[in-house]
């Protein structure tokens, strides 16, 4: 957390400013307690007790020694762990590698880039009811590709052998923001170090491999804890496509929570929420010390 | 000549093209099909996957708009977007200008508090948001949606405004302050002005966030009147089980607005989500 830009001496002095600042902080500050700090507490809180429509009582650590031994629990733990999984080895590595493509600005490559970026800004819902359809048994696209080169596809998403992969198809090539992302970074490196690579004889795959990926940390960390914080809220196109379902082979911490909310188990609710927010705050923790992302600036 | 530099990293150019193929055509075809399907009949959609819309026709999109209210919600999500745009454009400003202008005592603090705050998972949220918001007497209220996406985006608008407004010179204000102009007439009058397309970028992916923003608009609103088009989206496969025409027809119509707003304002998007994203 470097404060380069922070340092006490920047900034004009406030003679006389300190009432225009507080107004001008107000509206924010006011939005941000009630609808982010608040709820947290609340969430903190309440995990803590036994919560529903009747009455609530504190039950200590009970909600936390109740996750150990739920089932649906660590299913919807494990396969976010598997969609985190399908983020980082297949979304973020295209999306990191189509950047470094594409910011060579090789012929077509803002009509690629417009294009791979488009479904960055389609929803969740609508992404749940295109993949319903190209996913479905008797009429949709996938089975009926399959079918021209003779193979009969499963009902992908209500077979529990495939509901998960089919699932997670729906996201990992959705890879624009990763994409943008290094391209900027690429542009950002100093072309006197590609050349003089160049001078010293290192071979286009050398480069590639030793200059300018180890340049792209920084990026590739941030794409990393970007999709893993995306697959940590992950709720929309499951909950829309399968419920969590088949025998919850699909289920996410997300919709879980959301579950037990619908149920009326709000403190077991927060209990899941408060290791969803945990969760999020340990990685970007983690990730920036691994990739010493924000560094540079706050 | 820079780019010529850039080209000696490069493997092959065929590799590079077979690579955007692949990922192009995975990414692209799901949505295209749906597009071009949302034109054909439910008999023509059953028998042929990969056929044209022969004779186009628009069924899908007349039973997506008669049978279940689609015009209110799109007319409602138009709403949530402007108002929770204008929301989160308004306080982020006005909370981004003093943090990043001005030194004063706790500033360091909010600055981290608010950009962490773009970090939280707010789907862990979904009771504590549920009561606070119905205890206020905002539950399926617009404005009480509205509210809650200003601050929901808050943060973003925040962060992006803030950096953009940190490499900004710093004369104007010091003259102006000279020439007895106080704070909100500088903010007005001098910031503003230098910070459109900050301001734009923002307001760009805020508005294309809220208009794709599914999970709080169903644990908000309830009533017909309130849905967003998201959640009208999501009861389409129920609702038009035997209709796939119009379950195709309702995912373009609701695809349409946020695509077109891209690829116009491509550069304020591509921006804006570099600068929230990389900090």
């Amino acid at each position: 957390m470097a404060t380069s830009k922070l340092r006490p001496t920047h900034g004009r002095a406030i003679h006389g400013m300190g009432r225009s600042i507080a107004l001008s902080l107000l509206p924010g500050s006011l939005l941000f307690a009630v609808f982010i700090l608040i709820p947290l507490a609340v969430l903190l809180v309440t995990s803590f007790t036994s919560w529903d429509a009747r009455f609530i009582e504190f039950t200590r650590v009970d909600n936390y020694r109740r996750l150990a031994s739920d089932q649906v629990f660590w299913n919807a733990f494990g396969n976010t762990a598997l969609y985190a999984a399908a983020g980082v080895l297949i979304q973020v590595p295209l999306g990191v590698a189509v950047g470094i493509v594409l910011a060579e600005h090789i012929r077509g490559w803002r009509v690629f880039r417009a294009v791979l970026f488009t479904p960055m800004v389609i929803s969740g819902a609508a992404f749940a009811l295109i993949f319903a359809n190209v996913y479905n048994p008797r009429y949709g696209l996938l089975n009926w590709a399959l079918d021209l080169v003779g193979i009969q596809g499963p009902d992908w998403l209500f077979n529990v052998n495939t509901s998960l992969l089919a699932v997670a198809g729906t996201f990992v090539f959705n890879i624009g923001l990763f994409m943008v992302l290094t391209m900027t970074e690429v542009a950002a490196i100093p072309i006197e170090i590609l050349e003089s690579a160049q001078v010293d004889g290192a071979s286009r795959i050398q480069r590639r491999i030793h200059i300018v990926v180890p340049l792209l940390r920084h990026v590739t960390g941030t794409c990393v804890l970007l999709s893993l914080l995306a697959t940590l809220g992950f709720f929309d196109i499951v909950f829309i496509l399968t419920r969590g379902g088949p025998a919850d082979t699909t289920v996410t911490l997300a919709v879980y929570a959301y579950r037990l909310y619908t149920a009326g188990q709000w403190g077991y609710a927060n209990t899941v929420g408060v290791l969803i927010v945990v969760a999020g705050f340990l990685l970007i923790m983690l990730m920036r010390r691994l990739f010493r992302i924000g560094e540079r600036d706050l | 000549m820079r780019f010529r530099a850039l080209a000696l990293i490069t493997v092959s150019t065929g590799a590079h093209y077979t690579l955007l193929a692949v990922v192009t055509i995975a990414a692209l075809v799901p949505v295209a099909w749906v597009v071009v399907s949302s034109f054909k009949t439910n008999p023509q959609i059953l028998s042929n996957a990969g056929s044209l819309p022969n004779p186009l026709t628009f069924d899908g999109y007349r039973n997506a708009f008669t049978d279940v209210e689609l015009g209110r919600a799109l007319l409602n999500t138009l709403i949530y977007a402007a108002g929770g745009t204008v929301g989160a454009l308004t306080t982020g400003f006005l909370a981004a200008y003093p943090t990043s202008r001005l030194a004063f005592p706790g500033r360091r603090m909010l600055v981290v508090a608010f950009s962490m705050a773009l970090a939280i998972p707010l789907v862990g949220l979904i009771v504590p948001e549920f009561f606070i918001v119905r205890y206020l007497g905002l539950f399926d209220t617009k404005i009480g949606l509205i509210l809650f996406y200003s601050a929901m985006f808050f943060p973003l608008s925040f962060v992006i405004l803030r950096a953009f407004l940190v490499s900004l010179p710093y004369e104007l204000e010091e003259a102006a302050t000279i020439d007895g102009a106080g704070y909100f007439t500088i903010l007005y009058r001098i910031v503003a002005p230098l910070a459109v397309p900050g301001l734009a970028t923002v307001a760009v992916l805020v508005f294309i966030f809220i208009w794709n923003e599914y999970f709080f608009a169903q644990l908000l609103t309830i009533s017909f009147e309130n849905l967003n088009v998201q959640t009208t989206l999501a009861q389409f496969r129920s609702a038009f089980q035997r209709d796939t025409a119009a379950q195709l027809a309702g995912a373009t119509v609701a695809m349409a607005v946020p695509i077109t707003a891209f690829l116009l304002l491509q550069r304020y998007v591509i921006a804006g989500l570099t600068a929230g994203s990389s900090r």
